[in-house]
């Protein structure tokens, strides 16, 4: 299996630049997830990986060789694509074993190959229809096989499981990171489903408007994101930004002012963003009102009118401890703490009401 | 809730009225169809029956049977449920239906009016002379000119607008658009404006009457809608499958060749069967540029037949005529079942 490396990879298309200068580099063996909003990029970096594209500027790798110049159809790289792009006047079995034929693998070798994979993504009782015959799910599972049987070094997944309904979903995601550990192939999987990202990779890389914000696990991402972006983007229900101003090293906050909780300077305006599931309602300094609450299964979403502003609490349990109207009290137990301007985030605490 | 009776009253409402809108359809579609059938149909009578000139009692005689057949059929459809009673009941109408015209034309059919196809010298036997000389071309000459043109016409315009269509619809380059909206310009002018100069232009390549300067200049009338049309049905191949091929080891031609041409095969059936109508049909060129009889076709063959030989015999022409759409309606029937799949730009469902 491959590594691959990024190297100030670049892609403009005229004059739009979907792609800034990026450099990444994933490991043999790994599954790495590229997450953010529609638009951001993440298909045309997968398209720069698989040679559909080629790079403005910049250099890609594989294994540490350049491979810019490499066509697609030699990099060996297995892609499933959103639409799945099956070939609609070919079987199953054909659709799965083109990479093959194309190959010219054996007839005998080949079929035993395609047998092989179909059982491995659960088709082979399909292996006769056409594409137009499947559901979706199917399409997905046939798409896949067709990915892996040429045994690529990279695997690539363009939104693999956008078009699959809840159910399926939950169930792909399980199968494609068991295939994907079976296999041990490097696999980039391209979403912006943030739930698909942590649950199936190992590292996310999360991109916006061309660029990368941050690259690291879902815990890293989660709990020291980079920058407001990235604070926002992970995480449900999203996380509280309040913004505020900071003076003598205190930070103020709506009516409240909160001791700074690190040494070093602060810039003028700040934002600081609380988790949803850091507040405790019934607890704390800061007074409130409930205005609104959402039953979601196990627990509840309060929205709160606060001294510092409005905030989204999220408490377990599945029966309501409050209803709209009621005043209450809070605080919360940690906090991430912004520079306003630049939007990354400080290396400090944020501020925590005491 | 309505009690049941006034849901029965309900059903039963619906019913008539359903009835009503299809009889009403069928109604126009009878009526609207009978001046295009009633020719066709004339033209066959008389080819199978007319001894030297035309006469309309075998005409009659077929309408007096057909057109009660046809009103029958329609009740039939309307009042009939479907199924295998309505079938048995059509078969048995279309059984009376043949019987009536045997009763009525069976006298009356021969196969005379044919000698064309297997005495080459049939023009000359004819009363009167041929204006232009003797020794007409047989007929089978003036079949395969047509057949050769209409070929080798198709051939080069189903090549051409489907490289085109799909350079057209997946490359950018300068000038783009602006060569899409000549391709539709072109088509709009009228072939016939362009007679003269065509006829100055084959005359100074040398090419005036031979079957190549008709072979081309059919191409290039034809060609501009051609593409249009190609680029149309590649414009609804997706993207991907052709990513997908090539990242599953194609180069791009062979991604074209295995991957994208097998999704527009019925745009590309539809553009070779209009352009072998177009050359099979065609008269306005093969007029102007053909002139030695060897190079005749059947459109030429079907003219020279009528207008030059003293006396015409309509009963022969109109079995030339016969003979010279069977092939259009061969064609038509054993690929229409695709053509109808057809919509513009694509394939339907
Ligand atoms: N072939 C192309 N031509 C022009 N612009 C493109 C092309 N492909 C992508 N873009 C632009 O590049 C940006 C990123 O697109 P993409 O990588 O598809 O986003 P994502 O997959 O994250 O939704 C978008 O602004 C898009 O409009
Ligand atoms: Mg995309």
């Amino acid at each position: 299996m491959a590594t691959v490396e990024l190297d100030k990879v670049e892609k403009r298309f005229g004059e739009v630049v979907a792609l800034e200068p990026v450099d990444l580099a994933i490991r043999s063996g790994e599954f790495l997830a590229i997450l953010g909003p529609s638009g951001c990029g993440k298909s045309t970096t997968l398209f720069l990986l698989a040679g559909i594209y080629a790079p403005s500027a910049g250099e890609i790798r594989f294994d540490g060789v350049r491979i810019n110049e490499i066509e697609a159809k030699d990099r060996n790289v297995g892609i499933v694509f959103q639409s799945y792009a099956l070939y609609p006047h070919m079987t199953v079995a054909q659709n799965i074993g083109f990479p093959l034929r194309l190959k010219r693998v054996p007839i005998d070798e080949s079929k035993r190959r395609v047998e092989a994979i179909a059982r491995l993504v659960r088709v082979e009782e399909l292996l006769d229809r056409k594409p137009a015959q499947l559901s979706g799910g199917q399409q997905q599972r046939v798409a896949l096989a067709r990915a892996l049987v040429k045994e690529p070094q990279l695997l690539l997944l363009d939104e693999p499981l956008s078009n699959l309904d809840a159910g399926l979903r939950l169930a792909m995601r399980g199968e494609i990171r068991r295939l994907q550990r079976e296999l041990g192939v490097t696999t980039v999987l391209v979403t912006h489903d943030q739930i698909e990202a942590v649950t199936m990779a190992d590292r996310i890389v999360c991109m916006s408007k061309g660029r990368i914000e941050q690259i690291g696990t879902a815990d890293d991402l989660y709990a020291r994101p980079a920058s407001l972006f990235v604070a926002s983007f992970l995480g449900s229900p999203p996380i509280n930004l309040v913004e505020g101003t900071a003076e003598d090293g205190a930070v103020r906050l709506g009516e409240r002012s909160f001791a700074a909780n690190g040494s070093g300077p602060l810039p003028q305006r700040v934002v600081v963003g609380i988790r949803p599931e850091a507040i405790r309602l019934g607890e704390g300094p800061i007074r409130g009102r409930i205005l609104d609450g959402e039953p979601h299964g196990r627990e509840w979403i309060w929205l709160v009118e606060s001294e510092v502003g409005a905030l989204r609490v999220v408490e377990p349990g599945a029966a309501p401890r409050h209803r709209a109207g009621e005043q209450v009290v809070l605080g919360w137990s940690e906090s991430l703490l912004f520079d306003a301007a630049d939007e990354r985030r400080l290396q400090m605490p944020g501020p925590v009401p005491s | 809730m309505p009690e049941a009776a006034a849901w029965a009253d309900l059903a039963a409402r619906t019913r008539r009225r359903r009835l009503l809108v299809d009889a009403t359809l069928w109604t126009f579609l009878l009526l609207g169809s009978l001046p295009i059938l009633v020719p066709y149909l004339w033209l066959l009578t008389v080819a199978l029956s007319g001894r030297t000139g035309a006469s309309t009692t075998v005409l009659w005689g077929t309408l007096a049977v057909l057109f009660p057949a046809l009103l029958a059929w329609s009740l039939i459809r309307l009042a009939l449920p479907e199924g295998r009673g309505q079938r048995r009941t059509e078969w048995a109408l279309a059984a009376i239906a043949l019987f009536g015209l045997a009763i009525v034309t069976g006298p009356h059919l021969h196969l005379d009016n044919w000698r064309f196809l297997w005495n080459p010298l049939i023009a000359d036997s004819l009363k009167g002379a041929s204006g232009v000389g003797t020794k007409f071309p047989s007929v089978w000459s003036a079949f395969f000119n047509s057949l050769l043109i209409a070929s080798a016409q198709m051939v080069m315009v189903v090549t051409v607008a489907t490289l085109a269509g799909y350079y057209l619809s997946r490359f950018a380059f300068g000038g783009r658009e602006a060569y899409l909206q000549g391709l539709l310009v072109l088509h709009a002018f009228p072939a016939m404006t362009l007679v003269i100069p065509i006829f100055l232009l084959v005359y100074w390549a040398g090419l005036l009457d031979t079957r190549l300067s008709v072979i081309l200049v059919i191409v290039a009338l034809e060609l501009p809608f051609a593409i249009f049309v190609m680029k149309g049905f590649f414009d609804a191949v997706p993207w991907e499958i052709e990513m997908s091929a090539m990242a599953d080891g194609c180069s791009r031609r062979r991604a074209f060749l295995l991957v994208v041409l097998p999704q527009v095969k019925v745009g590309v059936l539809a553009v070779a069967v209009f352009a072998f109508l177009r050359g099979w049909e065609e008269y306005v060129f093969t007029r102007t540029l053909l002139i030695e009889k060897a190079n005749w076709t059947m459109s030429l063959y079907l003219f020279w037949m009528r207008e030059d030989v003293m006396g015409t015999d309509y009963a022969m022409v109109s079995a030339i005529g016969v003979f010279y759409v069977i092939p259009s309606i061969v064609l038509y029937t054993a690929t229409q079942k695709y053509l109808t799949q057809m919509t513009i730009g694509g394939i339907k469902g």
